[in-house]
């Protein structure tokens, strides 16, 4: 007996044909994105990962991250094959008594990116710091105060084109007026404003996001126990809007550290001796302005300066891979931190 | 409620109160934005349209000191030096053949001795038009010098039809050399010598047909040289034309300066065009997956890891690029299998199309958001109207949410357009960074060829330059034009959103 006919029972008509293989496609478009990336991100960590951590304790390569970088120098000894950073080379020339050697340099590739560090932090901090200072009162008005008007209006707009600015034109902007007009020359203050100005509009959207997942009835109730507007977004509005704003503005954060063409002519040097707390002492407060008005070696700079300007080969591969992994890691570590943030407050706040 | 009581305390008497003082703090944050974008257009314009007066002296000096004279000559040396070089490219490949064919090296080169003599003599034909060349070179930067320094000192500016004389003087003996240079070329022509290889004649003949293209070129480049005159004044829009259509981006020379921008707008369009028709697929095909096939486990993958492609920083890109993608794009390149494709096995290593690919990888992101979004948009009556009339979800995919979300996925195509063009770690970095005009003749393959971009070129130069020179303004006109092209770019973008929003809930 034939088993009883199904209606809904699928068959391969050529519609289902055409829908499956249409799927398949756009199915593999999809993963060769993902392993494109994938790819990216593997090459980078496996042989920038070789060179930052080590099979031996203490597991990761201490020098390369808390010294400054050198020159390194190879050459041949005795008929061995010798790689030494400048200082060490100098040093044993010395005590071998040697006048004379044929040596092979290669710029940045000795020693580590230890100041590179402490510039990218230094910068992303300062200016992380003014643009939620401006960012976030520039959302409490559009969200809260604002009505519908010109200025209103064209205020959303401007917010709207400076986030399609390209940041090199940023780094124009900062150099004529910062570092020019102002005379900061190249500081922590210029690259400070200029990189500020180019997250302005990722903050700005982000908080206002957040004010408005803020539901209305908490504002009214508190507005309806008599308390002034002011008060009612300081005590019912902020503080509830607050892990959203963080969280969103963690995005910017890695905009800022990812980003070289503003920092190029406003903020970075290719190369600084001095780390920048060198040359401020505390007990003289009219050193203090030389921290805020000096350049700074940072770590976007310093993988363009040796991925350009230093050959390809196997001694300079180090100091290259080491800074894109030690760079990549970073960055992606804070965006990542931001995606599990929204996720943790998005379940926890549900109103 | 005490806290209202000391505001007032304080501030009644000075008829203030807290509450419109922070209204008026967080209405001038917000005005910021508005006043940054001012500012930004503001010190652009303040460095930068210096550059139009400058650029039409510039422009000026170069007719009435009579560079643009000795152009006219150096333009016929710089053919004739080519044809010289197609010659030695037909030599390498001519060596090339031989060697494949196991001749020994000495044999090859006794073999191709004829053919060197006849490119030896090709090449003396033009000495004298080079030695004259020199001279009137020499004359005209002497006269450059003269006009420049009289500028700079604001000195009146010496006589330049007097200046001119003698440079003007040489035109007989321009015409005795081209003379004799024409009927030399045209002795050596007639006696090609046979070629050593089989195979090599049509090229060959094609080098006849540019010679006696090149010797047909002499009367018109004389009649130009007659007819010049440098008191022909150079209009004020010059200045303006020459940067926007000016085919060269020549800076430090020793003779003339051109700033055009157009070498450098073709080379950032070229890399956008190769970057979109590769981000746009994959970025609209992974939206369309997402949203209407994937599983719900599915989405919660692949969303996050797109969204992080996007925190990727453009100068870890750049650097993958020169280290890991240049090279590995050429080496599948040489492989013999694929040497039908146009333009492989590719010379350079860094070239448009490495820069294109990495730059597709940095829109995907942005065009996978925005066309989700759009696709997410599309009310659900829609496609549930569909399913009950009988379609297949591809027909309903293909007929109705597509369709209906076509402004959207149009707009994330323009911002990440946007997004591209203004991208400049990555192209300065992978791009070639050579400043001329991609040569379209050779049709698909020219995506190969190395370019150079208007952010690049500004990263790249910016620094060497000293501020207020005409380079340095040239390098912020090329900012301004970028900053407006985002912002026409962007205005677009929205314009499309607003005309063809469905408004059916």
């Amino acid at each position: 007996m034939q088993p009883p006919l199904n209606p809904f029972h699928r068959r391969n008509t050529k519609y289902r044909i055409a829908e499956q293989s249409v799927l398949w496609v756009i199915r593999l478009g999809t993963y060769l994105v993902l392993l494109a990336a994938s790819c990216i991100f593997l090459d980078i960590g496996i042989k920038g990962g070789r060179v930052v951590f080590q099979s031996a304790p203490p597991f990761v390569n201490v020098p390369f991250l808390t010294q400054k970088p050198e020159t390194l120098f190879v050459f041949e000894y005795h008929g061995r094959k010798m790689e030494m950073g400048d200082a060490d080379f100098r040093e044993f020339k010395r005590i071998n008594h040697i006048t004379r050697i044929q040596a092979v340099s290669y710029a940045y590739s000795a020693g580590g990116i230890f100041p590179c560090i402490v510039g990218t932090v230094l910068l992303v901090v300062g200016s992380m710091v003014i643009a939620l200072a401006i960012g976030v009162s520039s959302a409490v008005y559009l969200s809260e105060y604002s009505n519908q008007g010109m200025i209103v209006r064209a205020i959303r707009l401007s917010i709207l084109n400076l986030a399609g600015v390209p940041s090199i034109v940023f780094g124009l902007f900062g150099a004529g007026m910062f570092v020019l007009f102002f005379k900061w020359n190249v500081s922590l203050m210029a690259g400070w404003f200029t990189l500020a100005v180019m997250v302005l509009p990722v903050i700005i959207t982000a908080s206002e996001e957040a004010f408005k997942a803020v539901p209305q009835g908490f504002r009214e109730g508190a507005m309806a126990l008599g308390a002034t507007k002011w008060q009612a977004i300081r005590t019912n509005v902020l503080p509830y809007a607050l892990p959203g704003i963080l969280t969103s503005s963690i995005l910017g954060i890695a905009r800022v550290a990812g980003e070289t063409a503003p920092i190029m002519y406003t903020a970075a040097y290719a190369v600084r001796d001095e780390l920048p707390w060198q040359g401020v002492q505390m007990l003289h407060p009219s050193t203090w302005g030389n921290f805020l008005f000096q350049g700074v070696m940072a770590l976007p700079y310093h993988i363009y300066v040796v991925s350009s300007k230093i050959p390809q080969n196997e001694y300079t591969q180090r100091v290259q891979y080491g800074s894109a992994f030690v760079f990549l890691a970073v960055v992606m570590a804070v965006a990542l931190g931001s995606i599990i943030l929204r996720n943790y407050f998005r379940a926890r706040y549900k109103w | 409620m005490i806290e209202t009581a000391r505001d007032k305390q304080f501030l009644r008497p000075r008829g203030l109160r807290i509450d419109p003082l922070m209204r008026y703090y967080f209405g001038s944050n917000a005005l910021l934005s508005l006043v940054v974008l001012i500012l930004i257009t503001v010190f652009l314009f303040r460095e930068g349209f210096g550059f139009f007066p400058q650029n039409l002296r510039n422009l000026r000096l170069y007719r009435q000191a009579g560079l643009e004279y000795v152009d006219i000559v150096r333009a016929r040396v710089d053919e004739h030096t080519g044809l010289s070089r197609y010659l030695q490219a037909i030599r390498q490949k001519e060596i090339n053949r031989l060697l494949a064919e196991h001749v020994n090296p000495g044999q090859a080169v006794e073999r191709l001795s004829d053919f060197d003599r006849f490119s030896g003599e090709f090449d003396k034909t033009a000495n004298d038009l080079r030695s004259l060349l020199s001279d009137m070179t020499e004359m005209a930067s002497a006269i450059k010098e003269k006009g420049g320094k009289a500028e700079e000192s604001g000195a009146v500016s010496p006589d330049f039809k007097t200046e001119l004389v003698p440079l003007l003087g040489s035109f007989p003996v321009y015409q005795k050399t081209s003379e004799k240079l024409c009927r030399d070329l045209e002795d050596l022509l007639a006696r090609i010598p046979a070629q050593p290889v089989p195979g090599f004649e049509p090229s060959m003949e094609k080098f006849k047909k540019l010679a006696t293209l090149y010797i047909a070129g002499f009367p018109a480049a004389e009649a130009k040289m007659k007819s010049w005159n440098p008191l022909l004044p150079v209009p004020w829009y010059r200045a303006v034309s020459s940067f926007l259509f000016g085919r060269d981006w020549i800076t430090n020379s020793f003779w003339q300066d051109f700033f055009g921008v157009l070498p450098l707008l073709c080379g950032s369009v070229m890399i956008a065009v190769i970057a979109l028709s590769i981000a746009v697929p994959f970025g609209v095909c992974s939206a369309v997956y997402v949203s209407e096939f994937a599983s719900i486990h599915e989405q919660r993958l692949i969303k996050p890891y797109i969204e992080f492609i996007s925190a990727i920083p453009s100068v870890v890109l750049g650097f993958f690029g020169v280290a890991m993608l240049g090279q590995t794009l050429r080496m599948i390149t040489q492989i013999s299998i694929l040497s039908w494709v146009p333009g492989f096995p590719i010379s350079e290593r860094l070239n448009a199309f490495t820069a294109g690919v990495l730059l597709a990888i940095m829109a995907i992101p942005t065009i996978f958001t925005l066309s989700e979004d759009a696709l997410n948009n599309v009310p659900r009556g829609f496609k549930e109207a569909s399913y009950a009339l009988g379609a297949t979800r591809l027909q309903t995919m293909a007929r109705i949410v597509i369709p209906s979300s076509l402004s959207g996925i149009l707009s994330a195509v323009l911002l990440g357009f946007g997004r591209v063009i203004g991208e400049t770690m990555v192209v300065l970095l992978c791009a070639g960074n050579r400043i001329a005009i991609p040569d379209f003749t050779q049709g698909i393959a020219s995506i190969f060829q190395p370019v150079h971009t208007m952010t690049g070129i500004i990263a790249q130069e910016l620094g060497e330059v000293p501020r207020g020179s005409i380079h340095w303004r040239a390098l912020f006109m090329v900012g301004i034009l970028l900053f407006f092209l985002s912002l026409i770019i962007n205005y677009i973008a929205q314009h499309i959103v607003r005309k063809f929003k469905i408004s059916i809930g």
